[in-house]
């Protein structure tokens, strides 16, 4: 090494204890949810803890309605931020929101839970016993404030639309959606054409669409 | 009552496909259409935002401690766990079942559900097992005799710092970093060991996202009185000599 970069070194040495504050790079609630899957691919889990501030509520809300047991939804939840912590490289942010991406994990860990469940069950007897836990009613969560309470909101419109659907509509949705039955199975399942299902579905989707399209998690393409 | 089937349009199929309510058959015939209409894929994609909503249907709140577990989780997916370097003795044996048994009980897995989820618990074992063998590795490292701990340390809020143990009969060190702040993507910390006075580079390495780092096995260069280490942000692949202020140091001194 020359003298001259020797001296750089000794002289960087001398500031060693000068105050050096970094910025801090903790999830702010200002940051966009693809920001944090970017910084996830980059292998940064603390942009996961900020996924799971916004959306953890979000996700085990609706595994708990597909599985009905706490501890099948607490799986779920582990389960879907892996795949998200494994998978956020091939997150596309022009292909829908973040929330659209993880919500859809968890939906898909969750009815697959819930099939292996009831094969399970069909399988033994021991399904007489397994009723639903009841939901923890409060719980010390620490969710990210400003998103909880736009979900407060959005799960407000959301209730909203659901209701201003017909109760056929809203009962076809929500056994697609909830349940993961495909239209056939709908149809065979309420003893109703399935033409008749498929319009439903159809008609009742571009009503949630038209009521909702100001509350998406994210402005759409 | 049945009536006629309507000729059907395939993107009268799109709602359905967003909610997932088409058969496998259907979803595949249905994603060769997609694939070459770009108005069907933006359809697609809005009622996915409608299917996302539908999520908010759910109304649970998870316990408090699902986030920890979730981060934890998250951290064991990583792939590399470090490797023990000695055999385990009986009592980390027994640690290592214990804790795995509380993270079997902690996961609240069903044992009698899918061949799916007893894998997930196999991979998670082996990953727990690991992780203790690793630490147990650690901590005997550190234990050796003539091993000494140094403190490196700087000024930040709250304020970083950094235990070096120092192995000289193995001219080995460890380092175990804590509240470090993040870095930025293409940033790492790199290690300097200053040798008769003069920077000499060692590793780099990002914090974990609680602000925790180690890294053993680290060769101490020889050659030369080593009076000091420091740390500086650095390019992600290192740098030959510094190029930031920096940001840990301390003295290396033989007590």
């Amino acid at each position: 090494m020359s003298a001259g970069a020797a001296a750089t070194a000794c002289e960087r040495l001398a500031v060693a204890y000068r105050l050096w504050a970094m910025p801090s790079s903790l999830p702010s609630s200002s940051t966009a949810d693809p920001d944090l899957v970017a910084r996830a691919a980059a292998g940064d889990e603390r942009a996961m803890a900020g996924l799971y501030d916004r959306y953890g509520q979000v996700l085990y809300g609706v595994a708990y309605r597909i599985v009905g047991e706490r501890a099948d939804a607490d799986e779920v939840v582990l389960e879907a931020f892996a795949q998200a912590w494994r998978d956020a490289s091939k997150f596309e942010a022009g292909r829908g929101s973040v929330a659209g991406w993880l919500t859809m994990i968890a939906r898909s860990r969750a009815l697959d839970l819930a099939r292996a469940r009831s094969r399970r069950d069909r399988i033994t007897t021991a399904a007489a016993g397994a009723r639903p836990d009841a939901p923890l009613a409060m719980g010390e969560v620490r969710p990210d404030p400003s998103a909880a309470m736009e979900h407060a909101e959005r799960r407000q419109e959301v209730r909203q639309a659901l209701e201003a659907l017909s109760a056929p509509q809203r009962q076809a949705i929500e056994l697609a959606y909830y349940e993961g039955l495909s239209q056939s199975e709908i149809a065979e399942r309420l003893e109703e054409p399935l033409g008749t299902i498929k319009t439903r579905i159809r008609l009742g989707m571009q009503k949630l669409r038209d009521a909702l399209r100001p509350f998406y998690f994210e402005p759409g393409p | 009552m049945s009536h006629p089937a309507e000729p059907e349009s395939p993107r009268d199929l799109a709602a359905a496909y967003a909610l997932g309510a088409l058969t496998p058959d259907e979803a595949s015939r249905f994603e060769a259409f997609l694939a070459g209409s770009p108005e069907a894929q933006r359809e697609v994609a809005e009622y996915r935002e409608v299917a996302a909503l539908l999520a908010l249907g759910g109304e649970a709140v998870p316990s408090p401690d699902l986030r920890q577990r979730v981060l934890a989780r998250v951290a064991a997916t990583k792939s590399v766990p470090l490797r023990p370097t000695r055999g385990r003795g009986p009592t980390a044996l027994w640690v290592a079942l214990a804790a795995s048994l509380i993270a079997v009980a902690g996961l609240g897995l069903n044992l009698r559900a899918a061949r799916g989820e007893l894998r997930d618990l196999r991979d998670l074992l082996s990953d727990t097992q690991g992780r203790l063998a690793a630490r147990e590795a650690t901590l005997n490292a550190i234990f050796e005799p003539g091993v000494q701990m140094y403190q490196l340390t700087a000024s930040g809020n709250p304020e970083p710092g950094m235990q070096l143990f120092y192995d000289r009969q193995r001219e080995r060190v460890i380092i175990h970093g804590f509240r470090l702040p993040q870095v930025p993507e293409n940033r790492a910390y790199q290690l300097w060991f200053i040798r008769d006075g003069k920077p000499v580079p060692s590793v780099t390495f990002k914090p974990e996202a609680d602000g925790h780092a180690r890294v053993e096995q680290i060769p101490v260069p020889a050659g030369g009185d080593v009076s000091a280490a420091a740390v500086t942000v650095e390019p992600q692949s290192g740098s030959a000599q510094p190029t930031m202020p920096i940001f840990l140091v301390g003295p290396l001194k033989r007590s």
